[in-house]
């Protein structure tokens, strides 16, 4: 008899080494990038109060963004992270090769998008609208390029994980590197989703 | 790994058997002296490097208050000794652009530089793993890029004294329009923003780990509310700064573009076709930092405190959920507050108010556990050891710094009294005096753990004497002064002829404070001195029941050999079914419900 003890309670129950490394590293990563979200929502946050303090916006005589471009690259970095979360399913671990195949895409649409970005400033810029045209080039050119930093970073990690994946040490989100690098990556995304909204459509 | 598991009860002290928390397998302690003792992932050294870092910031911060004090007491005569080697060409007169930067520099190192480095970075990492059972933190390896983070902001902060126009001077605010280019066209801004945005980094990195070991490696048996309050307090920093510390590094990211790049967040003026920046939106994300963050600095205090009021008083910690309720109801709250910082703006008076309100509320909760650390004194058999002592310095202080907040949240007295010295006066009482005490009550209780010597009690007691009275002294004359209208950050106040009544005040200011500063080098003696030449401690020198006494002191590598099994509360003090000591570990069982040795079944039978 020994109701004091907490096992006879059953709140502990014992699981193994694998399974809480993986619970460990999820709880970790999803309070990295609450963290993250703040980074970005406070920088959202002076987007929304330089432009209600402004008198016009986009201010008078400011050439209009383009939309179609920044469009297509929503859908690109969309469709990479689609692909991704097909790549890191428990099920990949089964289909052969479906985790490499899922971060070479990732890695080309990846690279797709940053390139594309770039095919985004270039005229912009060349045409005098720069990161010192008042606070419409700040805001532009400091949310977009700040992203971009964010996509290459998660890029380099995607990239990471290529030759685990090629020698069989990785073949799913199973394993806690994949599944963080790919949380990581899900996230990149959806501020960029939030961010096309922003800046370009409203 | 088993459907069942055993329980093992050895030399009175429960611990798992095989098949529970293998992914905390133990690592060897590396014998390498760079492995071992610099790039360390283990959670004590860590610790320690934190503390060595953060001691050494609080004597530079310490030093330049007592330049800044003497020049308001004795405006032209130069300062003794060190005067003469910072101003050499002022004749060791503090210059007025040296005045402001030394005030900006002490606020960012105190703060940045010494307390979140001792409170957080070294009793943060002590602690965590050692009183909730485990054998390190969660990510032993971020914990180390968090440390060596700090490091390179140090480097960057430390560089940015001796580049032209020297440090920053904006205040450790750094409000633009005096933290830009227009303000401070020095470099030493630049590099100030640098070193802020890289020890938040480090300091992120901490507190993500830090909740994340507190959610996931508890020891077995320890729910929320089995862990000690200073956990609580920790714990509660952690996910304050992993969210909050984000916002202050989204405005120096901003700053730094403005400074480098040329954009134009925060300078206003510019032309209608352009749009104006705004340099009132740094203040806004500096304050929703801001505030969270003197929550951030006190909390670790408030719990260790809490903690320590019971271990000497021999008693239950009174209303320990309250308490631990109470902590983080003011940690929600603290998140809504900031605009009681920004009331002389121009905000709409309706979200004045709403942040007035907002601000009075967090009194209740704050008089909950003050009532409760009141409460686990009272009829206690108090046994006044220097730990005790600094602590209930931390009551007396916190209650003054406390009840003069009120005159601050509230907006008719805040318009009066905002800038002002009372200003200062209350926050130093706050976060920086209540702080300071409780980082000494911490030092000296978990020194014998730290290092495995004591510290000499009698120093102990005279250094807390000769501490508490001066501090009362330079902080309620800072308040007195501040109601009598002088302004924080003046120069030379003697220019102005309305305060010149207040000179005694600000001269027995100043000199309490040369007594304050002179009185540390007690603290320095007897740390040093315990370190070298200490007594040997036991691995529970307290008498105190919490996990980290239940092993050697310094602990192993792996802290634990086996993993223990929590049955008890952190303050189960007088329990009568205890013969023979006043005390009972967390993972001792009690009494007759104390079995040699049983196997139970896992489903809960």
């Amino acid at each position: 008899m020994t109701p004091a003890l907490p096992m006879a309670t059953g709140r502990i129950l014992p699981r193994s080494a694998e399974a809480e490394k993986r619970k460990t590293s999820y709880v970790g990563m999803v309070f990295a990038l609450g963290s993250w979200t703040m980074l970005f929502a406070a920088l959202f946050f002076s987007y929304a109060v330089l432009r209600l303090r402004a008198e016009a916006w986009p201010p008078e005589g400011a050439a209009p963004l383009p939309r179609l471009l920044p469009a297509v690259n929503t859908f690109v970095l969309l469709l990479s992270s689609f692909l991704l979360a097909r790549g890191v399913r428990p099920e990949a671990a089964w289909a052969h090769g479906a985790l490499k195949r899922a971060l070479w895409g990732t890695l080309g649409l990846g690279t797709l998008f940053l390139v594309l970005q770039l095919a985004v400033w270039m005229p912009l810029w060349n045409a005098g609208f720069t990161i010192r045209s008042g606070t419409y080039g700040s805001i532009f050119y400091g949310l977009t390029v700040f992203h971009a930093l964010h996509a290459l970073a998660g890029l380099i990690a995607l990239a990471c994980l290529l030759p685990g994946t090629h020698a069989g040490r990785f073949n799913s989100g199973r394993q806690p590197a994949v599944r963080v690098t790919a949380m990581f990556w899900h996230f990149v995304d959806i501020v960029w989703l939030l961010m096309f909204i922003a800046v370009y459509l409203i | 790994m088993s459907d069942s598991t055993t329980v093992v009860v050895e030399n009175g002290l429960a611990h798992v058997g095989p098949g529970f928390h293998e992914e905390q397998h133990i690592h060897p302690d590396p014998t390498n002296f760079i492995r071992h003792w610099i790039f360390s992932l283990d959670h004590k050294v860590i610790a320690k490097q934190f503390l060595w870092l953060g001691l050494a910031f609080l004597a530079w911060g310490g030093t330049m208050a007592m330049m800044i004090r003497w020049q308001i007491a004795n405006p032209g005569r130069p300062f003794p000794v060190l005067g003469a080697l910072f101003f050499p060409h002022a004749g060791g007169v503090m210059p007025p652009q040296a005045y402001s930067s030394f005030f900006t520099m002490h606020g960012t190192i105190m703060i940045f530089w010494a307390i979140t480095p001792i409170l957080i970075g070294c009793f943060g990492n002590l602690l965590i793993p050692l009183q909730i059972g485990a054998r390190d933190m969660a990510f032993p390896t971020l914990n180390m890029m968090s440390f060596w983070t700090m490091f390179l902001a140090t480097g960057v902060l430390v560089a940015s004294f001796f580049v032209p126009m020297g440090a920053a001077a904006g205040g450790w605010q750094s409000y633009p329009t005096l933290s830009t280019n227009i303000g401070q066209p020095g470099p030493g801004q630049t590099m100030w923003v640098v070193a802020i945005f890289l020890a938040g980094s480090g300091t992120i990195m901490g507190a993500v780990n830090y909740i994340t070991t507190v959610i996931r490696l508890r020891a077995p048996g320890m729910g929320y509310f089995d862990m000690p309050l200073a956990v609580w307090g920790i714990w509660l920093t952690a996910i304050l700064n992993a969210l909050f510390v984000p916002v202050l590094a989204a405005g120096m990211l901003l700053l730094f573009l403005d400074r480098t790049f040329g954009t134009h967040f925060f300078i206003a003026g510019q032309s209608v076709t352009k749009g104006g920046g705004d340099p009132v939106l740094y203040q806004h994300l500096f304050w929703i930092f801001g505030h969270p963050e003197v929550y951030i600095l006190i909390l670790p205090a408030w719990g260790i405190v809490s903690d320590l009021l019971s271990f000497f008083s021999r008693k239950p910690a009174f209303g320990y959920r309250a308490t631990a309720l109470s902590m983080t109801i003011i940690s929600l709250l603290s998140m809504a507050v900031y605009g009681h910082h920004m009331f002389v703006v121009g905000m709409s008076p309706l979200l004045s108010q709403s942040f007035m309100t907002l601000t009075m509320l967090i009194s209740i909760p704050s008089a909950v556990f003050f009532l409760n650390w009141l409460g686990t004194m009272y009829r206690g058999s108090i046994r006044f050891a220097s730990p005790m002592l600094f602590s209930v310095g931390v009551v007396f202080v916190f209650g003054l710094g406390g009840l003069t907040g009120l005159h601050l949240g509230a907006i008719g007295t805040d318009i009066y009294l905002h800038d002002s010295y009372f200003v200062v006066g209350h926050f130093h009482l706050t976060m920086a005096a209540s702080v300071l005490l409780g980082a000494f009550a911490a030092i000296y209780f978990w020194f014998p753990k730290m290092f495995g010597k004591m510290m000499d009690e009698t120093l102990g007691k005279w250094h807390f004497w000769l501490t508490i009275v001066p501090l009362t002294v330079v902080f309620c004359g800072m308040l007195i002064v501040g109601y009598g209208g002088m302004q924080r950050r003046l120069y030379n106040y003697h220019d102005y002829q309305y305060l010149q009544h207040l000179h005694p005040v600000n001269v027995w200011v100043t000199r309490a404070a040369l007594v304050l500063g002179a009185s540390q080098f007690l603290f320095v003696y007897n740390f040093l001195k315990s370190l070298i030449s200490g007594k040997k401690a036991g691995a529970n020198p307290w008498e105190v029941g919490t996990l980290e006494w239940t092993v050697p002191s310094p602990p192993p590598h792996h802290n634990f050999d086996k993993i223990p099994v929590v049955v008890n509360g952190p303050h189960e003090f007088s329990n009568p079914r205890v013969k023979g000591k006043d005390w009972v570990a967390q993972n001792e069982p009690i009494g007759d419900l104390a079995p040699a040795s049983s196997t139970l079944g896992a489903a809960g039978k």
